[in-house]
């Protein structure tokens, strides 16, 4: 299985989360199945922050469930402290579940239209019996006033207090990891500002360590340690985030700094770089499969997968030929 | 929630609740037994003494009617709770489990829900015996596989939803998701067609009562009167009337109460749908004299009113717009901008709204169009694409019909050449194979071919002002890069104006020349791109550009952060609609709405105490006499040089690259709170290479 490569993980007792070749696949009709990630790999140290981009079906919603083991990847290792997850089942499974949690991006699907707000908040500790105390400090952490909380239902609430209120759910169990998907896409400017300063208190607060997943480069970039790039289930690039919007190396990396607008980082205009829109994920192109839109694609690319390799430093690209040292 | 349900409802609950007492509580009302003889002449019509009058046995019919309400409502009532109580757990375990439980469940269900069901009902009654328990059962059992169905497909949309996958995230148990997520939200349908199966169950059972199949007299069942009643129906109408009477209102009602259950769970309209087009009532309008400009708006105010009040979507917004320019509308969502772009074209919803001031097309007051009349503009002077492409596109009629359609209609076009020629329009919109594209249905194009198929649409009558309300934001940034591209291009080939509404600041900056800054419906701030980012006067622009993430800005940057939330357009704040959220609030904001002032002739601002200016600093002053130079602020007044003063453009149209280039090297000269703007304000970031490449 050519994956993309693990070259860029590091030595396993030092990751609080560490995954490892992820492969989820999804039925696609007539007996045929799309990989929708594709051997993906990553890690986390304590307290750092991962931001994970892409565009929309590259595969980071079902990465982010992955890791969650909702549902399980195909094959492929999630290990959180070293705990190997994709093998515990049912009761042993549910035990790891406080440690590691999940923000979703819709604020109004994500909770439960028939419960009260302080309700939803409170059905973690209510499971395990622990952290009941804890669920109005939460709620004004989050910025929500409990006694409005105890009474009220989602529904009467904006976008950016749902959002808040996943967040408090997520929260309450003082898990370990906190995975957010998209947890600002929904939401306006100055809400997501709000939010994404709420994120960083808290991370301060509580030392969470987070994977941030956006497909808002400037976003991500403001959030996040690192930033790994995702295309159509792969990785193609992972460094530090000044390091990647500043010396870019990957094509695709490049094809999407320059589509921001006015991100004026002397890249050339993406259509220059990229045209058209991603290829089915059922039938991805052989060997690279940024290659139908790559502007440096060669027959190389058409034959051989490219996997992670070290650009020196802590950047790692999956490209026979990266753009290297360029600003 | 109890004001959507209606009178009806009530109503309806009413009279169920009603004959349930009766049948509930019939022993112990004042009524003679429903088989005591002769208690009055035998078949009497309605008196007083007997309000439904006597049978031909000289019974009382009412009392029959209200003792043959236990039969039929508890039968009714039976027979669906024992539906349920088998038909909601197999739907729940199929709709939750899924795989291999939801396999067998439903390939058992689909072959029961193929038997005959009547048939089966009368051969089981006929063979069992005709008493009240086995049509109960019978008629139960056979709604089982519809409750199966119904509570598998609810359970699983809700089973998809994140909230569910989020309670199994925080390590609840199976069975308490099903009972605390998943059947509280499952109830409420459930409850619907549980009203919606008793009228059916009833009418199954009065079916039965007829053919003699269900309980045996004595006991009267409403069915079992009726048939009674046929053979002397001449002499006796009352005798079928009476209980026939009584059965269609309880079947109504039941079937009224399920109906209205069911309301409450359909989504609720989001506002962003293609409404019924109406005319807008007018709100009282000035008068007011066009000037030359292409597209004219003066003081346009769309009002709604609601029961909470009146909701002034859009107050008093007046811009100009000239060919080959673009203006960008930008704010908060709620702050009016898609009310903006419906107003203008006369798309608003019908009900409860009022619209005044003027709308000019090259001088052309449209606010006095008929329907019809706007509707010829819509397709070929003016044009709109909106966010979600699927609203404009029919799902069950080919790309090419619908490409084709405004050719023919508008154009006149044969079938054939307005055929060719929408192809045509496809290749220049970028569509690749835009003949094969053309036998498409929208449902097989990605989303940005979609969007690029409804601006090939909306500028298939060469449109002159292009309406674009937030064409990109579900779509990701390399093709929102493409899509705002194509835009562009198409504004420079076709000399057309574009109005794009958009929330993206970043994508503002790059594509607009003109920028109005709406709050809670007014314009806030107004005038050209490069001036507006420079020279932020009103707060609430300057906390929009800071609250913007830049790709610049080193990791963990503490982003501008916004307090509050936008105000609730039926109670606005006092004075400056503003001031609860802002950070330079003083007392003259609460009492007293700023006006519009200029900082130059097309730059305009609302605010008492503009940011870099002196009147920031100092007290409160009056700002038009506060200060002087080429700063200084003048209200404007409205209605008069107000809507012109965008009109010309100090140097003309210039090219939107120069034109921001020009002002590139004056940087920041205010703002102490750091400066403004998503790179909007380097001017190492917009050098000239980023600005030329863009293919201006
Ligand atoms: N439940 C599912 N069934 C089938 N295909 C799916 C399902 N969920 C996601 N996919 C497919 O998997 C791919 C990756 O999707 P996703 O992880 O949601 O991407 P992203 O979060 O990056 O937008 C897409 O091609 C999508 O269509
Ligand atoms: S491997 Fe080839 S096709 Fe893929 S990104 Fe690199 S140059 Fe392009
Ligand atoms: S008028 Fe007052 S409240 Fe309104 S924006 Fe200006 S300073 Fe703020
Ligand atoms: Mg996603």
């Amino acid at each position: 299985m050519a994956g993309s490569g693990s070259a860029h993980l590091r030595p396993p007792g030092q990751a609080v989360l560490r995954a490892e070749d992820l492969v989820v696949e999804f039925p696609a009709g007539r007996g045929r199945s799309v990989r929708a990630v594709s051997g993906v790999s990553f890690d986390l140290l304590p307290g750092e922050t991962l931001g994970i981009v892409g565009e929309s079906g590259c595969g980071k919603s079902t990465t982010a469930r992955a890791l969650m083991q909702l549902p399980p990847p195909l094959s492929g290792s999630v290990r959180l402290d070293g705990v190997e997850l994709t093998r515990l089942k049912g009761e042993a499974l549910r035990r790891t579940r406080r440690r590691l949690q999940m923000i979703f991006q819709d604020p109004i699907s994500s909770l439960n239209p028939r419960r009260r707000v302080r309700d939803i908040v409170a059905e973690g500790p209510r499971v395990w019996g622990v952290g009941g105390d804890r669920v109005d400090e939460i709620l004004e952490a989050v910025g929500l006033d409990p006694d409005t909380a105890a009474t009220r239902r989602p529904h009467e609430f904006s976008g950016g207090q749902c959002q808040r209120i996943s967040i408090a759910r997520a929260l309450v169990l003082e898990p370990e990891v906190v995975i957010c998907d998209e947890p600002v896409s929904a939401l306006d400017v100055s809400v997501q500002a709000q939010i994404l300063g709420l994120l960083e208190d808290l991370k301060e607060r509580y030392r969470l360590t987070l994977v941030f997943i956006a497909h808002d480069l400037a976003v991500v970039k403001n959030v996040s340690d690192r930033i790994l790039v995702m295309y159509l289930g792969k990785t193609c690039e992972l460094a530090p985030g000044s390091e990647l919007v500043e010396r870019p190396a990957h094509p695709y990396t490049r094809a999407l700094l320059a589509s921001i607008p006015r991100s004026g980082l002397g890249l050339p205009p993406a259509d220059q770089l990229i045209s058209g829109e991603p290829p089915s994920p059922v039938t991805p192109p052989s060997g690279c499969r940024f290659r139908t839109r790559c502007p440096k694609a060669a027959p190389r690319c058409a034959q051989e997968e490219p996997e992670m390799r070290s650009l020196g430093g802590d950047r790692w690209v999956a490209c026979h030929y990266p753009e290297v040292e360029t600003a | 929630m109890r004001r959507r349900l209606g009178k009806g409802f009530w109503i309806a609950s009413g009279w169920i609740g009603l004959v349930l007492a009766a049948a509930v509580l019939a022993d112990l009302l004042p009524l003679p037994g429903y088989d005591e003889t002769l208690v009055g002449p035998p078949q009497a019509g309605p008196s007083l003494a007997h309000p439904f009058g006597t049978d031909g046995l000289g019974r009382d019919v009412f009392s029959r009617v209200v003792y043959g309400a236990r039969v039929s409502l508890g039968v009714g009532i039976g027979a669906v709770l024992l539906g349920l109580l088998i038909g909601a757990p197999l739907g729940l375990l199929a709709g939750y489990r899924g795989k291999a439980t939801d396999a067998v469940i439903m390939a058992v269900n689909d072959i029961a829900l193929a038997f005959p069901a009547l048939v089966f009902a009368l051969a089981v009654v006929a063979f069992a015996g005709a008493n009240l328990r086995n049509v109960l059962i019978v008629l139960g059992v056979l709604g089982v596989p519809a409750w199966t169905r119904l509570v598998r497909g609810t359970t699983m949309a809700f089973a998809g939803r994140e909230f569910v996958l989020a309670a199994r995230a925080l390590g609840v148990r199976d069975r308490r998701i099903l009972w605390r997520e998943i059947v509280p939200n499952v109830s409420v349908p459930a409850a619907s067609y549980a009203f919606l199966g008793m009228a059916v169950v009833i009418v199954a059972e009065g079916s039965l009562a007829f053919l003699g199949l269900s309980v045996q007299a004595p006991t009267p069942t409403w069915g079992g009167l009726i048939n009674e009643g046929r053979t002397i129906m001449e002499n006796a109408p009352h005798l079928v009337l009476a209980p026939a009477l009584v059965m269609f209102l309880t079947v109504l009602s039941f079937n009224v109460v399920g109906d209205r259950l069911r309301a409450l769970t359909d989504v609720r309209q989001s506002g962003l749908e293609h409404v019924r087009r109406a005319a807008a009532q007018p709100l009282p309008t000035a008068p007011h004299t066009p000037g030359g400009q292409l597209l004219q708006v003066a003081d346009l105010r769309t009002h709604f009113v609601t029961e909470r009040g009146v909701v002034k979507a859009v107050d008093g917004v007046s811009f100009t717009l000239e060919r080959g320019r673009t203006l960008a509308v930008v704010g908060e969502s709620g702050s009016g901008k898609s009310m903006l772009i419906r107003s203008i074209l006369d798309l608003l919803p019908g009900a409860g709204v009022v619209r005044g001031g003027k709308v000019y097309l090259d001088g052309d007051d449209l606010t006095g169009f008929s329907p019809k009349e706007m509707r010829q503009v819509l397709g070929t002077r003016l044009a709109a694409v909106f966010q979600d492409p699927m609203t404009a596109l029919n799902p069950v009629r080919t790309i090419g019909t619908q490409v084709a359609e405004p050719l023919r209609v508008h154009l006149g076009l044969s079938g054939k050449r307005a055929r060719a020629h929408a192809a045509v329009l496809l290749a220049s919109v970028g569509i690749p194979e835009p003949e094969r594209v053309l036998r498409r249905y929208p449902h097989q194009l990605s989303g940005g071919m979609r969007q690029r198929v409804t601006i090939a649409m909306a500028l298939s009558c060469g449109p002159d002002v292009l309406f674009a309300d937030e064409p990109t934001t579900a779509l990701d940034v390399t093709v929102q890069d493409q899509v705002l591209r194509l835009i562009h291009r198409q504004r420079q080939e076709r000399n057309m104006a574009t109005v794009l509404v958009s929330h993206d600041l970043a994508v503002v900056a790059e594509w607009a020349d003109e920028v109005i800054v709406m709050y809670a419906g007014k314009v806030v701030e107004r005038g050209p791109a490069a001036d507006l980012f420079e020279r932020t006067r009103m707060p609430y622009t300057e906390a929009l550009l800071q609250s913007v993430p830049r790709l610049t800005d080193p990791a963990h940057h503490r982003l501008r952060v916004i307090t509050g939330r936008p105000p609730d357009l039926a109670a606005l704040p006092s004075g400056c609609a503003f001031h609860p959220r802002c950070p330079y609030a003083r007392e003259r904001c609460v009492t007293e709405a700023p006006p519009l002032f200029q900082e130059t002739r097309e730059h305009l601002y609302a605010c008492w105490y503009p940011r870099g200016t002196e009147a920031a600093v100092g007290d409160p002053v009056p700002v038009a006499l506060g200060e002087s130079g080429p700063a200084d602020p003048v209200p404007v007044a409205l209605g008069e040089s107000g809507p012109a003063a965008l009109g010309e453009p100090a140097a003309g149209p210039v090219p939107a690259g120069t034109d921001r280039n020009g002002s590139e090297p004056g940087g920041p000269e205010h703002n102490g709170a750091g400066s403004a703007g998503p790179d909007l304000k380097r001017p190492e970031l917009a050098g000239p290479e980023g600005a030329d490449n863009r293919g201006r």
